[in-house]
């Protein structure tokens, strides 16, 4: 599928080439870590195809891992070896760090000129602008997001229809399916509490119960936090309940994402709650039974925000070029491509999109990035927050703390990781 | 120290100038820059600011910091006390029975068995027996329900009580074949005629092991001990691959602990301070260790 739009997709218009610097060179150096089997990196390398065609220039592309940009990334871009794209992390503690380091160009001018305003929009903006303080939401475009991802139902049709389970709609469905799994012996939640996966189960709890105000406060720092409050206290009894029920089983502090992403894709649990960034993989890996999306089933606020950014380095030494880059990736031939690819685009033409669930999976997200309800991730306000937050979560599911020393841990990790990023004097 | 007829003592002072700037370049700069690093707040880029002593104050009040130290003592039980310990009997039982009784060859094949782990990365043997022990379909649990001990599987690698001990399995595993090699070199030397005369005497394999053995490889031993404590203290791979320092703090390390707030914090400043504090430890400990080298190998003559 992916090929053959790759021949559509060649009568894009990036806009014109009148580059109006002094800038020398044609050739354009681009760095991501995106998987290459995931949709933003097959939609970026048609963008370089694309690019190259329109303008007749070269694009010089260097795929890194996430650690060497996550980790050394503040070091090559203090360096006049900085890349002219590159791809970052987005967040206080990744992309917001680099600004404050004063790593990144303001790319302002460039956002008014091509009207990348008018393609990004709304909620989807917010991960692209920094204050100076690099915290998300800020006034200055530091990068602009090209597609987006949140976090999804997977359900096993075949065992749904197997079991007689309706595929649910509402929570309690939910919950009621659950039950009906375990009842036949099986436990419905691919789940891993090593890594990422019950952690976001667990924040998708707390956004169901939460409002704008609570993200705003939590990601933003615009108010406290309060650990005690409602969708802290649901998300965790929940997730305590499920383990005791054993609709998650009960080994899930020793598994990794890869075993819950096998644990759906070989059919032992039914259900899997986790990121569209996998939507691609279930295509490909999953085709020894029907399946299907939804979002997650009656929340206020849903897990998940646009992907990582695309930012031009203030050291790049080839920023216009770089601007016609990034406008190249917002044009609807390249959005429609990562569309159909498996990712969610930011812009798109319903009629392009070939496969019917991946327009609904973009319609989903359409909605709640409109009605500017996206939650983002648990592990962004602070810096280290991630491996922090999994060890506790840990020993929470293994029974060695309780659900209040588990907040009171999380509280602690979040308060020392809001200070380490030194954005709140 | 040997000299060419006739040259000047100080014209070969030049060779070592390469050595001694590589050693500037790669050790003695980045070191100092640490110990100046720890005693500021910095992110890594821009100018460090001078904080003084603040790094050093929190340390001492650190929690995971000394709970990090602790996890280092087992580590050196596991890398350096129970792979000596082991080492020691099973070289002794390859070189005084194996060899004996069947052939040199056979020894070999045993030393050479036990060394694989040691030759593999240690992240491949890390990874592998990650696999070994999950708790869903792992090799383990697998056996244990296979021969009627299902009631013995565990959660390992993700419980707070076996964490910690499988690492600490996984790292004699990984350990035993460094001290077989190192004394089986070292039992070569030893005069065949003195167990042949212990056994004349009627001594038996402890009594011979005790008297013969282990006093003709002290130094063999005492380089093994150093060497692998400063190796346990070391410790970061299986950690970092296997369990990010958790469940909770249980299996936190300093090598870790210091990468987390170099990378993942980003707080710099901090982790030149527990890297820093870290390499005190081990400073101290090999000039202790040296002195009662020393003192041990001087009694002996």
């Amino acid at each position: 599928m992916a090929t053959s739009l790759a021949m559509l997709a060649g009568v894009g218009a990036c806009g014109s080439s009148n580059s109006s610097s002094q800038e020398d060179g044609n050739t354009l150096t681009v760095w991501w870590y995106a998987d290459e089997g995931s949709a933003e990196s097959k939609g970026w390398n048609q963008t370089i195809k694309v690019f190259e065609k329109k303008t007749g220039k070269k694009v010089k592309f260097e795929r890194k891992s996430f650690e060497q940009i996550a980790k050394n990334g503040s070091q090559f871009l203090n360096s006049d070896k900085a890349p002219d794209v590159m791809e970052s992390n987005r967040g206080n503690s990744s992309a917001g760090l680099l600004v404050t380091q004063n790593l990144l160009s303001d790319l302002g001018p460039y956002v008014k000129k091509y009207g990348w305003d008018k393609i990004v929009k709304g909620q989807n903006q917010i991960l692209g602008k920094y204050t100076s303080k690099g915290v998300i939401g800020g006034n200055t475009w530091y990068g602009i997001p090209t597609y987006a991802e949140m976090q999804r139902v997977y359900y096993n049709d075949d065992l749904f229809a197997k079991y007689n389970i309706p595929i649910p709609n509402t929570f309690d469905e939910f919950v009621s399916a659950l039950a009906k799994f375990k009842e036949n012996g099986i436990t419905p939640l691919s789940e891993a509490a090593m890594e990422y996966p019950l952690q976001q189960l667990w924040w998708q709890l707390v956004l169901s119960k939460a409002d704008k105000k609570f993200v705003e406060d939590y990601q933003l720092y615009k108010g406290k936090v309060d650990w005690n409050s409602e969708p802290f206290t649901f998300a965790t009894n929940t997730i305590e309940a499920w383990l005791k029920a054993g609709y998650i089983s009960k080994d899930v502090s020793g598994l990794k994402s890869e075993d819950a992403f096998t644990g759906f894709t070989n059919g032992t649990h039914p259900i899997f709650v986790t990121g569209t960034w996998n939507h691609g993989r279930f295509m490909d890996e999953a085709k020894n039974f029907k399946w299907e999306s939804k979002e997650w089933p009656g929340a206020n606020v849903y897990e998940g925000g646009t992907g990582n950014i695309l930012t031009i380095p203030r050291n790049a030494k080839h920023k216009d070029m770089a601007a016609q880059f990034i406008n190249c990736a917002l044009q609807p031939d390249i959005q429609n491509f990562i569309g159909n690819a498996g990712g969610i685009p930011l812009t798109y033409d319903p009629s392009a999109i070939k496969d019917p669930s991946l327009k609904v999976m973009i319609d989903d997200f359409k909605k709640v990035a409109s009605k500017g309800v996206l939650g983002y991730y648990p592990d962004w306000a602070g810096a280290n927050m991630y491996d922090s937050m999994s060890s506790s979560l840990q020993q929470f599911v293994n029974g060695e703390i309780t659900g209040k020393q588990m907040l009171d841990a999380y509280k602690g990790y979040y308060d020392q990781g809001v200070k380490d990023l030194g954005i709140l004097d | 120290m040997s000299r060419l007829p006739g040259a000047h003592p100080n014209s070969f002072n030049i060779y070592l100038l390469p050595g001694l700037i590589g050693l500037l370049i790669i050790i003695i700069i980045p070191l100092l820059a640490n110990v100046y690093i720890s005693f500021t707040s910095w992110r890594g880029v821009g100018m460090p600011r001078w904080t003084g002593l603040t790094n050093w104050a929190r340390i001492l009040h650190d929690q995971d910091f000394w709970a990090s130290f602790g996890h280092s003592l087992l580590m050196i039980l596991a890398v350096t006390i129970i792979p000596t310990i082991l080492g020691l009997l099973t070289s002794s039982l390859l070189s005084d029975v194996i060899q004996k009784k069947f052939s040199g060859r056979m020894a070999s094949l045993f030393r050479g068995i036990f060394y694989i782990p040691q030759i593999l990365p240690i992240a491949v043997a890390t990874i592998i027996m990650g696999w070994i022990f999950r708790p869903e379909k792992g090799a383990v649990n697998e056996v244990l329900k296979a021969i009627g001990l299902g009631s013995m599987q565990r959660n390992w690698l993700g419980s707070s009580t076996w964490a910690m001990p499988v690492l600490m399995i996984i790292l004699i595993w990984i350990q035993f074949g460094y001290p077989i090699v190192i004394f089986m070199s070292g039992l070569e030397r030893v005069d065949p005629e003195l167990y042949e005369a212990a056994s004349l005497d009627g001594a038996n394999w402890w009594r011979k092991f005790c008297t013969i053995t282990l006093p003709e490889i002290i130094p063999e031993l005492l380089v093994v001990l150093l060497t692998s404590t400063i190796g346990a203290l070391k410790t970061f791979g299986p950690v970092y691959l296997l369990t990010k320092g958790g469940p909770g703090r249980q299996t936190i390390v300093p090598s870790y602990y210091s990468y987390t707030q170099f990378f993942q914090v980003q707080q710099v400043g901090y982790g030149a301070t527990i890297s820093t504090a870290l390499t005190l430890v081990i400073v101290v400990f090999a000039i202790v260790f040296s002195f009662i080298q020393n003192h041990v190998e001087k009694n002996q003559d």
